[in-house]
This record gives structure tokens, sequence and C-alpha cells, in this order.
């Protein structure tokens, strides 16, 4: 027993190496250093932005002053108020999802911060998940591609008005652009909606007449530009709209909507003297 | 430690012994290309994990540990029966002894489980001691002590037949 144990170990001793050995250890140490590297520096990025955000966090909650000194540089007055409240990543081959969530922050109607923060978050989370859920029954079905981006701008932020624009980009494929607006009256705390600036409902035919007008003027100026003239009849009472800087109304359609795809997201600007007769005010439209 | 130095600790082992490595996840799927993934697969985990290192001077053991759990895990994910038609059968039995024991040793190594396996691999092959294989396969030594009396005694009976 002794002696065949004996064999045995000779005979494992002598197992042959095979050539490639080298190579595969090299690469593979390579591979793994690397790996780390990557960890350690996102990790790094990670933590220095995270100490950021708690340093202007807690400088603008405690002292006026820095927080009014904040909001007059514009750069860090977006971050102040809106945060990306979290990410929700895919990174699975040919499956990518990105999808950012905003976070307002600051508004004294904490009613209304809440039910747009979870509004934003909820609205992510189902995407998130029919993402999940499209990318596992493509996998079923023997794989394909799968890209999900969903982020945020902030549009218009003056001492009244702050317009946040959420996208959603799905390509598969070709790729749809979704854009949302909200429009919050900072001062007075709350959410403007499209019918709540105007009297009546009158506002629906005319802006609808004076887009189709555009149109025209577009097609006609520029052979590039294309849009389902016969197809668009009017804007809905709670069309996707919001403030510009200036003070005026912009009405926003999504890839398809109303052009073919080339288009993209198109936005009319209308001027605010062809509508201020049935304006509520002349408070924020100008 | 910082995290760097562990790295190099690791990388320097693994470098340095990568044929006995190898011959250990050969011993278990005797096939070039699967133990190469075993070997691949095991410097990769103790790279990307090395916070589970606790201690540098055991990066031998430690190393080890994860080799043999990586080939276990192989042979349970691709588990395969070597069937063996009645024809190579005979031929195998007829022959010469002094030049099939080894394969008789072999087949006896064979019939043991994966877990008996390692010990003795790691106590006869390795040349561990009994306290180093106890830390690799993560058991305590009185444990791997009568395990090992039981495997022997399994090779043994096997090799009387």
């Amino acid at each position: 027993m002794k002696n065949q144990l004996e064999q045995m170990r000779e005979q494992y001793q002598n197992t042959q190496i095979p050539a490639e050995l080298d190579h595969v250890v090299q690469k593979t140490l390579q591979a793994g250093v690397r790996k780390n590297r990557q960890r350690r520096s996102q990790w790094q990025w990670f933590s220095a932005t995270a100490a950021i955000i708690v340093l202007l966090t807690i400088a603008v909650n405690t002292s006026p002053t820095i927080a009014n000194a904040l909001a007059e540089v514009p750069l860090l007055k977006n971050v102040v108020r809106v945060l990306t409240f979290r990410d929700f990543t895919v990174h699975e081959g040919t499956f990518n999802a990105d999808i950012q969530v905003p976070q307002i922050s600051g508004l004294e109607n904490k009613e209304l911060e809440e039910q747009l923060n979870s509004q934003y978050l909820e609205e992510n989370r189902r995407l998130y998940e029919e993402f999940i859920e499209d990318m596992e029954k493509l996998k079923a079905a023997g794989g394909g591609h799968l890209g999900f981006n969903s982020g945020y701008v902030v549009k218009t932020d003056n001492e009244q008005i702050l317009v946040i624009g959420r996208y959603y980009v799905n390509t598969v494929g070709s790729s749809s652009t979704t854009f949302k607006y909200d429009t919050i009256d900072k001062v007075n705390q709350v959410l403007i909606t499209l019918p709540s600036l105007f009297k009546d409902d009158s506002y629906v035919e005319r802006i609808s007449t004076n887009i189709k007008e555009q149109m025209l003027q577009q097609v006609k100026e520029d052979s590039m530009k294309t849009y389902f003239l016969d197809y668009f009849t009017a804007i809905t009472p709670d069309q996707n709209f919001y403030l510009n800087s200036d003070g005026k109304i912009v009405i926003s359609f999504n890839k398809y909507e109303v052009a073919p795809g080339y288009m993209g997201v198109v936005e009319f600007v209308i001027q605010t003297e062809l509508i201020s007769d049935l304006l509520v005010s002349a408070e924020y439209v100008r | 430690m910082k995290k760097r130095d562990v790295e190099a600790i690791i990388t320097e082992e693994i470098l340095q012994h990568k044929e006995r490595y190898y011959r250990l996840a050969y011993s278990y799927v005797k096939n070039v290309d699967d133990a190469l993934d075993i070997v691949q697969e095991a410097i990769y985990k103790a790279i990307t994990s090395r916070g589970s290192l606790k201690e540098p001077t055991y990066v031998k053991t430690w190393f080890y540990r994860i080799v043999v759990n990586t080939a276990v895990d192989f042979l349970r994910k691709h588990q395969k029966i070597a069937l063996v038609d009645e024809q190579s059968l005979a031929l195998n039995a007829c022959g010469s002894e002094d030049i099939y024991h080894n394969i008789d040793l072999e087949r006896a190594l064979a019939s043991l489980t994966p877990h008996e396996q390692s010990i003795i691999l790691l106590r006869y092959f390795e040349d561990l001691k009994l306290q180093e294989v106890a830390s690799v396969l993560d058991e305590n030594l009185s444990t791997v002590k009568s395990r090992l009396y039981a495997a022997l005694k399994k090779l043994h009976n096997a090799m009387e037949e």
C-alpha cells in the first residue's frame, strides 16, 4: 500500500504541464488586478462625491448665507435643488440599462416634494422592472439587444420656476425617446399644470392652431423637416409642456408623436401675445 | 497591510507554484482544458477576493483551498460517469500486473469521494502537514485524521479486490 501510494505520487509529480499554463496564469492575474483597480477607483469616486453631497447638504441646511451664496453659482444652484437620488443599472453583455432617478429637495411644501419624489422613484422602479422582464424574455428566446437609459435635465431654474425634464430612451434596434416635464412654482410651492394656467379649455384649440402654423412654416423654410401634418389634429388638454426661462410656454412632443423618428423630440414655443387673453394671470407666462 | 501588498503576495505565490496548483487541479478532472479552466477561475477568485486572506503567511493553504473548492465545484457541475464497455474492461482486466498497478490505484482513488481524494492528494502528493490539510479543507484536525484513515482503508480494500 505504502509503496503503491509512492508510485502514484511519482506519477502525480510527473503530470505533464501544458505550455499554455504560463500564459493563462499571467493573463488571469492581470485581469484580476485590473478588476480590483476598477472597483477601487469607482469606490473612490463614489465616496468623494458622497462626501461633497453630504457637506453641501449640511452647509445649505445649516447656513442661509452659504445657501444663498451657492444659489448664486449657476451650476451649484441646480445641485442644491435636484440631486440624483438613486441609480438602477444593468450591464450584461448586450443588455444595458442606466436609470437615474431625480430627487427634489428644499421645497417647503413637503407634501408636494414627497409626492413628486415618490412618483419619480415609483416610475423608474417600474421601468427598471419592465426592463428586467423584457431582458429575461429575450434571453429565454435566445438573446438580443436591449438598452434603456433614463435621467433628467433641469430645463429652467430661476427665482420662481423650476422645470425638471425626465427622459426615457428605449433602444431596441432603433430608439424611442420620451420626455416628461414637471413645472414647479418655487415661490408658491405648487406644481403648475397646463390647464391651471388658463381660464377655460379654449387654449387647446388656440395652441393647436398655432402649432400647425409653425409646422407648416418650418417645413416651408427647411426641406429637411417633416411633420405628420395630416395626422396631428390637436394637443391634449394636459399636453407635455414646460415654462422656459423667458416665461414662455413650450409644448413638447415625444419622438414619433407628431413627426418621423429622425426629427426626435420636437418642441414648439408659444408666443405669449397669442394666448394672453386666455391666461388666468400674467404671473407665470410672460 | 495594504490591499495592494496582499495582491502582490498572492501574485508571487501563484507565479512561483503555478505548476503545483495545475497538477492539483488536473488530478481532479484528468483533462488539460478543464484543469486550465479551474486554475484560471481560482486565480481570478483569489485576486478579486483578496480581502478574505486574513493572514498573508497562510497564502499557500488559502490558495490551495480556493483551487480545491473550485475543482470540487467543477466536478459537481459536470458530474461525469465514465462508462466502460465490456471489451475494454476485459482488455484491462487481463493486463500484466506490473504495468497496470498504477491504473488500479488510480481507479481506487477515483472510487473515493472528491472530499476523500482531496485529503489523500494534499497529504501524500502535495506533502502538506495534517494541520495544513485541515485548514485547507476548513475542518478540525481530528475530523481530517479520521477521514484520512477511512479513505486509506477504502483504498486498501479496493486494491485487494
